[in-house]
């Protein structure tokens, strides 16, 4: 299976999402409030899950492809990406936006919801493919 | 970047992305829903495999073609299909295929 991530891209990508939320922790009190460190901790995450979901359906096709129709398989991989992609858009933009108490819990809903649409399609095609 | 956008660029090759996000479709069977020679399909083929934006699988002598879109190329896509792509038409000798040739 060819990756569009490569394990040493990936790791590199690890150290900078890291080192950036050790950074924002750095920052706060001083350079930056403590609640605009906790939004832009939240929003980089949210990015993340954007980043990696708008690779899914160009890079889980020889995976998927093994269990289902290739029209069933298709359609899983763009639902489960866009489904991703808007839940962690989501998640970026209630943490950004959203009064802080309740930032945490309404964009974690989104991205719960996104990605339980997402499992729900997959699983729903390999269990279509599985029926025959 | 470039490429993709060149890809999208061409009402052709939107509509063959079009077409496959319904599911994979055999190179002939895709080449016979357009009004251009074979040849310049394969030129559009190839040009949105360079891109990345589709595969093509081949099984013996049969040639299928998958959609291999991201989200941010998917919506790309949508964008272009709506409000078009500004481009300027190829020079003469130009080696990019035009999409208006009559099938021979």
């Amino acid at each position: 299976m060819k990756s569009t991530f490569p394990l040493g891209r990936a790791l590199l990508g690890a150290v900078m999402i890291v080192g950036a939320c050790a950074a924002l922790k750095w920052a706060a009190p001083e350079h930056l409030s403590l609640e605009w460190s906790q939004r832009l901790t939240g929003a980089l995450l949210g990015f993340v899950v954007v980043f990696y979901a708008n690779a899914i359906p160009k890079s889980l096709t020889a995976l998927a492809r093994l269990r289902c129709s290739p029209q069933a398989e298709q359609a899983a991989r763009r639902f489960a990406g866009w489904s991703l992609v808007l839940g962690g858009l989501g998640y970026m933009l209630a943490m950004l936006f959203a009064p802080l108490a309740s930032a945490h819990l309404l964009g974690g809903g989104v991205l719960i919801v996104a990605l339980a649409a997402a499992l729900w399609r997959c699983f729903g095609a390999g269990s279509a493919a599985a029926r025959g | 970047m470039s490429t993709v956008f060149k890809a999208l660029s061409d009402p052709t090759r939107r509509k063959v992305l079009q077409l496959l996000q319904a599911g994979p479709i055999g190179a002939g069977e895709l080449a016979a829903m357009f009004d251009v020679s074979k040849p310049t399909m394969s030129a559009h083929f190839a040009v949105l495999v360079n891109a990345g934006l589709i595969e093509a699988d081949k099984q013996g002598r049969t040639v299928t073609y998958r959609l291999k879109l991201s989200v941010l190329e998917e919506a790309l896509l949508a964008f272009a299909q709506t409000f078009g792509l500004q481009v300027t038409r190829p020079q003469p000798g130009h080696l990019d295929v035009g999409s208006n040739e009559e099938k021979s």
